[in-house]
């Protein structure tokens, strides 16, 4: 009922003790069962009001990976965004990126999810386009778009490798993929309470918030997709909550539930929920009573191969020692 | 999870409940976090115990 996110180096060992329900590319990477991610993210918008008052996280992330498109200097005028969600990206897009573009694809499976702000005023100014298709399987032509981004829906891919591999494809060459995703600790407080909890009052543990991407697979799964010349770093945003209901609460209305294929199925019961509390309060809890909830947010621009792009020397032809350069950096 | 679009959520109810059981719930906290190496089912069984019954007698005087 809770929970969060993604990965995939482990997903070829976890995937063969893993119940397989769905159908998509590689189907030794299952990890998330895509049609209830699909399900949570449609449910999440039945109540609007809810699901836009928890928008901040992504509203957030997708300004900040705005900041990023915008550090490159060149007109992008066609941009995909995978997982796109109710378009964050585009509702934020400053006029230096949009008047320079031709069109926004906007692509996430949950049509109630994309079309959540279809009517808001945003859309009228942006030459916005807005698929329906699942995002682990972009469905474009090769050498399509000038740029791809994505924020925060990653993490919910089951084969990684294949659809940075298809994001790769349909760049042209020479173009850029800007993504942020959450990785590592992400929850690690929520995640460390239900495990005590239900190890304390049931004697085991259920997968209760994802297994996620680390900052350390990233490159190379970057690398195996063909990405050239990449940048990846990583940035933690702290929530603070009420209590961990909230936290939960809100996790749902952003559509971010549990989708852990392994997972038990139906919501934590009722003694391990409040058992979590006690402890996510007495392990993490702040001063004021408040209950910090850590998001780790990893970026990654990859560029694809192209004629005339920078690439890095090859290896020993170095002239100057590294070692010289910060010695004498740091000595005078 | 079963009921997205009602305003008042039972989880929020009970929420509310067990938010009013601090002192219960501080104490069975302390005691799973003194010693989370080596956890084991019922180790604080008195302890939760105590923090179920304040939170189900707080539910029935509210209802």
């Amino acid at each position: 009922m809770p929970l969060l996110p993604i990965s995939r180096l482990r997903g070829a060992l976890r995937g063969l003790a893993t119940a397989t329900t769905t159908t998509t590319p590689n189907p030794t990477y299952q990890v998330f069962n895509r049609r209830t991610k699909r399900l949570q993210r449609s449910r999440s918008t039945q109540n609007p009001a809810h699901s836009r008052a928890t928008d901040y996280l992504k509203s957030e992330i997708s300004l900040r990976l705005i900041d990023r498109i915008q550090d490159i200097q060149r007109p992008f005028p066609l941009i995909l965004d995978l997982g796109a969600g109710a378009c964050h990206i585009a509702r934020q897009l400053p006029p230096g990126i949009s008047s320079r573009l031709e069109k926004l694809t906007c692509v996430d499976m949950s049509r109630e999810l994309l079309y959540r702000d279809a009517e808001l005023e945003f859309n009228d100014n942006l030459p916005i386009e807005r698929v329906v298709a699942d995002e682990e399987v972009p469905p474009f032509a090769e050498n399509t778009f000038d740029a791809v981004v994505s924020s925060l829906s990653m993490h919910w891919i089951n084969d990684l490798p294949f659809t940075l591999s298809s994001i790769n494809r349909i760049l042209k060459p020479d173009a850029p993929f800007i993504a942020a995703m959450l990785g590592g600790d992400t929850l690690f407080e929520l995640r460390t309470s239900l495990q005590l909890a239900e190890l304390e009052r049931r004697g085991g543990v259920s997968p209760r918030v994802s297994p996620l991407a680390d900052v350390r697979d990233i490159g190379g799964l970057m690398q195996r997709a063909g990405f050239k010349l990449l940048t990846i770093d990583v940035d933690d945003v702290v929530v603070e909550f009420p209590d961990m209901f909230a936290l939960m609460a809100d996790l749902n209305s952003m559509g971010e539930g549990n989708a852990v294929l392994a997972r038990e199925v139906g919501p934590i019961g009722r003694d391990v929920l409040m058992a979590a509390e006690g402890v996510y309060r007495e392990l993490h809890g702040g001063e004021e009573g408040r209950l910090p909830a850590t998001f780790r947010i990893i970026y990654m621009i990859g560029w694809k191969e192209g004629e005339n792009q920078p690439k890095p020397l090859p290896r020993g032809s170095g002239e100057i020692p590294m070692k010289d350069v910060l010695e004498g950096g740091n000595k005078g | 999870m079963s009921t997205p679009s009602r305003p008042t959520r039972p989880i929020q109810k009970f929420a509310s409940a067990v938010a009013k059981c601090s002192a219960e719930m501080s104490a069975y906290g302390r005691c799973v976090v003194a010693d989370y190496n080596n956890i084991h089912k019922d180790k604080c069984l008195e302890e939760f115990l105590k923090l179920r019954e304040c939170v189900r007698s707080g539910r029935k005087k509210r209802g």
